[in-house]
């Protein structure tokens, strides 16, 4: 079709986002729901505080149910599931019905989880629906730039989450090379000073020992001008 | 005929129609839900003869529709013939002084019209409604009807059917025989319009832009889409899935903002083609549909084909005296209503009740209109493992591109209700598959 108005690629950049958050967040989400069978502390501080959530939750079962289920709370896995299906579902004729399907699918398996006894078998469908979602978006779709815009807005958003869970120099510099590919197909204006100041920082996270990852969080941020 | 294998496989098919979003949006409380539009396997079936029927009656309406609204914006001269009062023009809701003299591309003003019939006990099909500003309704059994043959290969291998699943190929043809150059667009009030996954299931279906308002301008008396870049691109044809009035801030209610402005002056100049027309709904208000069959014999020299359901105009001494006088067997219907809501049921009414709407009637004769209430044949429909009757009506879809064609298949919708013979989805409704046998 060749032409993608500003609305759609905001939407596409951000369907991107938030598939991205809830495929991350349930990952983390499961590692810390796990240790908390065994009563390993209150894990789910040190998960707020990791990822700049409010810390709202009475106690590890109330952060059990809300942060993983509560629609009303805005960080809840579900509420940016419901982010993503709200930017898709007015992009059928961008993406196609088969690819949003998978999104669908993923709301149906989140709320199975929300009331099952053994939510995190639920949350692995949530998890394959997603991964599924991203394969058929790069097999199905036409366009090379609206599957870069899609790409790009899920490479940001791990990028941010990574930086923001303090992980490694190999894991952020592959996610930067990747970025840098479906950031420059994707036609989006970008801030030059940000992307330069990222490849600095996380280019030079294996040779120093400080490493600054607020200002890498903040500049990737502030990376894509839409 | 009922011994089909999709009937055991309707679980599968609901399941398919939830995977890809099958809804309609509907406001409750003042807060917007999505529902999943209740399908129900067995179809309504249409004999091969019996389409060929329906088919010559609904392409000989179309046509006469079209030729009164061109009349209409232009000569008059089925006012001037006396033919229908003026009363029921310019005193019509629909009507839209600003079409005046206006012709759109081809002189085609409904491409896509939604006729509703219903089937009587007596075997005769009836008119009850034109459409002809924004029928909706076609991608549910496009939808259904592909995922029924996934679930149930075996009873599209047993029956013979037209494949009603080329309705977005007919569209698109529709839409390209009327484009004057540029990109084809489907414009939506947005996701929380009651039809939307219908315009987003058509853009795809046709490779057409989903747009709302604001992705397009107008410059130079032309209309253009913008891309993330700021590049304009031509567009020639709008299916516009918004009502008139929402259309052009400029023009008409001066508070849209789902609207483009200027985008009338553009039609207005040939510059680009709306589909279906501004100004159509003079075509398709309740008060005229009881002179279309006079149209057709106005305009085409022939004998309607298709009955409309026996009807009375209050606004004439003669039907209002009848309509007090069997007050209990007809049902009313305020004219400038739609979607099931402003239908009453004279047997339905409690003594106060009639009261005051005989004086409303008295009061505003040309805002209704009475019609016999017409026994119409139920369809069998699945209510858990049982098999129930239901009323049920049939919307049929007239696209006109060069020639009139109607869509070999058509939204049966019926009631869920056993009481109702309201079937929209907006009042609880399902819908079914329509099957046209091909022999």
């Amino acid at each position: 079709m060749g032409i993608i108005s500003l609305e759609q690629t905001n939407r596409l950049y951000w369907l991107g986002r938030y598939s991205e958050r809830v495929y991350t967040t349930i990952r983390l989400y499961s590692k810390c729901y796990d240790d908390m069978i065994d009563d390993i502390g209150e894990n789910y501080s040190d998960f707020c505080m990791m990822l700049e959530i409010p810390n709202i939750y009475k106690d590890k079962d109330d952060f059990n149910q809300r942060y993983g289920f509560d629609e009303t709370d805005p960080n809840s896995i579900l509420s940016n599931l419901m982010r993503a299906y709200d930017n898709a579902i007015v992009l059928r004729e961008e993406i196609g019905s088969e690819t949003l399907s998978y999104i669908q699918l993923a709301i149906y398996a989140i709320n199975k989880a929300k009331i099952s006894r053994a939510p995190l078998l639920e949350l692995q469908n949530v998890q394959d629906n997603i991964l599924a979602f991203w394969g058929i978006a790069d097999d199905f779709i036409e366009s090379e730039t609206i599957r870069n815009i899609i790409r790009t807005g899920k490479r940001v958003e791990r990028i941010d989450l990574y930086a923001r869970l303090k992980i490694g120099a190999r894991e952020l510099k592959s996610e930067l090379c990747r970025m840098h590919v479906r950031l420059a197909g994707s036609g989006m204006p970008y801030n030059q000073n940000c992307l330069d100041f990222l490849n600095d920082a996380i280019g030079q996270m294996d040779v120093t020992e400080t490493v600054d990852y607020g200002s890498i969080v903040r500049n990737i941020e502030s990376l894509v001008k839409i | 005929m009922y011994e089909m294998d999709l009937l055991d496989n309707t679980e599968n098919v609901n399941r398919l129609l939830a995977r890809y979003g099958v809804k309609f949006g509907i406001y409750k409380n003042n807060t917007f839900k999505e529902q999943l539009f209740p399908f129900d396997a067995i179809p309504r079936v249409i004999r091969r003869e019996e389409f060929d029927y329906l088919e010559k009656g609904l392409k000989q309406r179309v046509v006469a529709l079209n030729l009164f609204l061109d009349d209409i914006y232009h000569g008059k001269k089925i006012v001037k013939d006396r033919v229908i009062p003026e009363d029921f023009i310019f005193a019509s809701s629909g009507y839209m002084p600003e079409c005046e003299s206006v012709t759109p591309v081809k002189k085609i003003y409904s491409h896509i019209s939604g006729i509703d019939l219903v089937k009587g006990k007596n075997e005769k099909w009836y008119i009850l409604e034109d459409n002809l500003r924004v029928p909706s309704g076609a991608s549910y059994p496009m939808i259904a009807r592909e995922l029924c043959r996934r679930s149930s290969p075996k009873t599209f291998r047993d029956n013979p059917l037209e494949d009603n699943r080329n309705y977005a190929q007919l569209l698109r043809r529709t839409l390209d025989n009327v484009n004057v150059g540029g990109h084809t667009v489907i414009l939506t009030p947005g996701r929380y319009n009651a039809a939307y996954f219908e315009h987003s299931y058509l853009a795809e279906k046709t490779g057409s832009h989903l747009v709302n308002g604001s992705e397009l301008i107008v410059e130079n008396d032309k209309l253009y889409y913008v891309d993330y870049k700021g590049k304009r691109e031509r567009v020639g044809a709008v299916y516009r899935r918004i009502s008139d009035e929402y259309l052009d801030p400029m023009h008409f209610n001066p508070e849209s903002v789902i609207g483009i402005p200027h985008i009338f002056d553009v039609y207005r100049k040939g510059n680009i083609a709306l589909l279906n027309a501004p100004g159509n709904g003079i075509a398709d208000d309740k008060g005229i549909y009881y002179f279309v069959p006079k149209m057709i014999r106005y305009y085409l020299g022939e004998e309607p084909v298709l009955s409309n359901a026996p009807t009375y105009l209050p606004f004439y001494e003669e039907d209002m005296a009848y309509v007090l006088a069997h007050f209990d067997e007809l049902v009313l219907k305020d004219v400038a209503e739609a979607g099931g809501y402003g239908v009453v049921f004279g047997s339905n009414m409690t003594t106060q009740q009639k009261a005051d709407f005989i004086a409303l009637l008295k009061k505003e004769p040309r805002r209704f209109i009475a019609q016999e209430v017409i026994d119409f044949q139920d369809l069998d429909i699945q209510d858990n493992d049982t098999v129930v009757a239901r009323k049920a009506d049939l919307r049929a879809f007239v696209l006109m591109a060069q020639e009139p064609y109607v869509w070999k298949s058509g939204l049966t919708r019926f009631s869920r209700n056993p009481d109702s013979f309201i079937v929209n989805s907006s009042q609880g409704g399902g819908f079914k598959d329509t099957w046209v046998l091909s022999h």
